[in-house]
């Protein structure tokens, strides 16, 4: 009970304490609804390709941008597969390597993934939009960025 | 009259702002609608739905940036490709592990014996990475997260031992689902402890043997600069922490022995092999020598052992 009272206390004296608690939790909620929908959603989408254990999901709007910097091993065929909610619309996604040219871009490609094997190793950079919308309620959705490896 | 009143106001403000995070809660926790691809659906609802989706809860666009390392899995591949020999006296002692009570030497070691664990699958090692696993888990009940590595997946992983793909899904997915967790639970330091512990075991076993290596395993060692320029952004990334500070620390030494390792930029071309396959060819060259290698492998053994006591 005094515990409580503590809490009680500083949650008077503290109210953007309290603000930040419920937003703590609906954070960790969100999250923990994104990994179901990448587990549920995505991952069979890699097939028979080895996924790379990075947790690359985030909750996105319309007009957000996400950018994952990675290294590709040589003489390895890699599938990139960027996995967003349909309510965010067709995500459209580029790579472009180390000096920042483009590679691949998906815009047009009735595709969500990209498969490529590498010749040499080298660091790419996948850049992801999601597209802007008009509707008046926008909404917020789940995006991940995958990457599985095979021989 | 005047304390009863303030005691009614006190707890109709306990029980609102206790309320509030219970509900969200309980909300967050129930079925959802079913996802729509118009953009326009039911807003009164504020839940994200198991489908991942909800009303936007801001209105101003960002721009996220992930920082990923190549998974232990993946370092074990190349290792194997390269064409080592597995070394079991190289792994870490399984008997260590019952001796790490900080969450950061807890978190550092999962990574490395993540790290002979992936090693152990890959050359297939079936008692080894069970035992592995087994030691991961009680790392993982230290660090809160112990119900993601349960008996039931060490049985599952006891029953496929002598499948190599089954082990490699059951580490892998093991591992995202740990990364995902600490994600979740506002833990990522730990995560990234875990990704430098998981890459210093790898590139230190493949170090192990680089003087009668292939010139294969000292390229790929060589390249290695590129992943640990992914890792310092991934610790990078996190707001500095006494345990994110000494890690990096650690690294440093690391860092400047990569330092000898040139990378020259050239521009990346994707073309289309004959059966339609795209390669991404052209990129980097790596040029190194034998002394940055030697200075590779002393300064990554020295952080390795630094946690690894």
């Amino acid at each position: 009970m005094n515990v409580m009272r503590s809490a009680m206390t500083a949650i008077k004296k503290f109210p953007l304490a309290a603000f930040a608690l419920v937003m703590m939790f609906t954070a960790a909620d969100a999250a923990a609804q994104c990994r179901t929908f990448t587990k549920k959603r995505c991952l069979p989408q890699l097939e028979d390709y080895v996924q790379n254990d990075n947790y690359n999901t985030a909750v996105l709007i319309p007009g957000d941008e996400a950018e994952l910097e990675l290294t590709f091993f040589g003489d390895r065929a890699y599938r990139l597969l960027v996995c967003g909610h349909p309510v965010l619309g067709d995500l459209t996604f580029q790579v472009l390597d180390s000096r920042g040219n483009g590679i691949y871009d998906s815009t047009d490609k009735d595709s969500d993934h990209f498969d490529f094997r590498v010749a040499n190793t080298q660091q790419m950079t996948i850049r992801v939009q999601v597209p802007d919308t008009d509707a008046v309620i926008q909404h917020e959705g789940c995006v991940s960025i995958m990457v599985g490896s095979k021989g | 009259m005047t304390l009863k009143h303030d005691r009614f106001k006190l707890s109709l403000r306990m029980a609102t702002w206790m309320a509030l995070p219970l509900m969200f809660l309980f909300i967050g926790c129930g079925e959802g609608q079913e996802p729509t691809s118009s953009g326009d659906a039911d807003a009164t609802s504020e839940t994200m739905d198991e489908e991942g989706m909800m009303p936007a809860r801001r209105q101003k666009a960002f721009k996220k940036i992930f920082h990923a390392v190549p998974s232990p899995i993946e370092t074990a591949l190349l290792l194997e490709r390269s064409g080592i020999n597995f070394d079991g006296d190289a792994l870490h002692s399984l008997d260590q592990a019952v001796g790490y009570s900080t969450t950061e030497l807890q978190a550092v070691n999962l990574g490395i014996y993540a790290g002979d664990l992936s090693y152990s699958v890959i050359f297939n090692q079936n008692q080894q990475s069970v035992d592995y696993l087994n030691t991961c888990r009680r790392l993982c009940d230290g660090l809160g997260v112990g119900d993601l590595i349960d008996a039931d997946l060490i049985a599952r992983a006891d029953n496929n031992r002598a499948i190599r793909d089954s082990l490699v899904d059951i580490v892998t997915e093991t591992f995202y689902a740990l990364n995902a967790r600490f994600r979740e639970n506002g833990m990522e330091e730990v995560g990234g402890l875990m990704a430098a512990g998981g890459w210093l075991e790898g590139v230190y076993l493949g170090t192990l043997s680089l003087n009668t290596s292939t010139d294969d395993l000292k390229l790929r060692i060589a390249e290695q600069k590129m992943t640990l320029e992914n890792l310092m952004g991934l610790l990078n990334s996190y707001a500095p922490t006494p345990a994110l500070t000494a890690m990096k620390e650690a690294l440093a030494p690391v860092e400047a022995a990569f330092a000898g390792v040139s990378i020259t930029e050239n521009a990346a071309a994707a073309t289309a092999a004959s059966d339609g396959t795209v390669i991404i060819s052209g990129g980097p060259e790596v040029s190194y020598d034998q002394a940055t290698l030697a200075a590779i492998s002393e300064t990554i053994a020295a952080a390795r052992n630094q946690y690894a006591q």
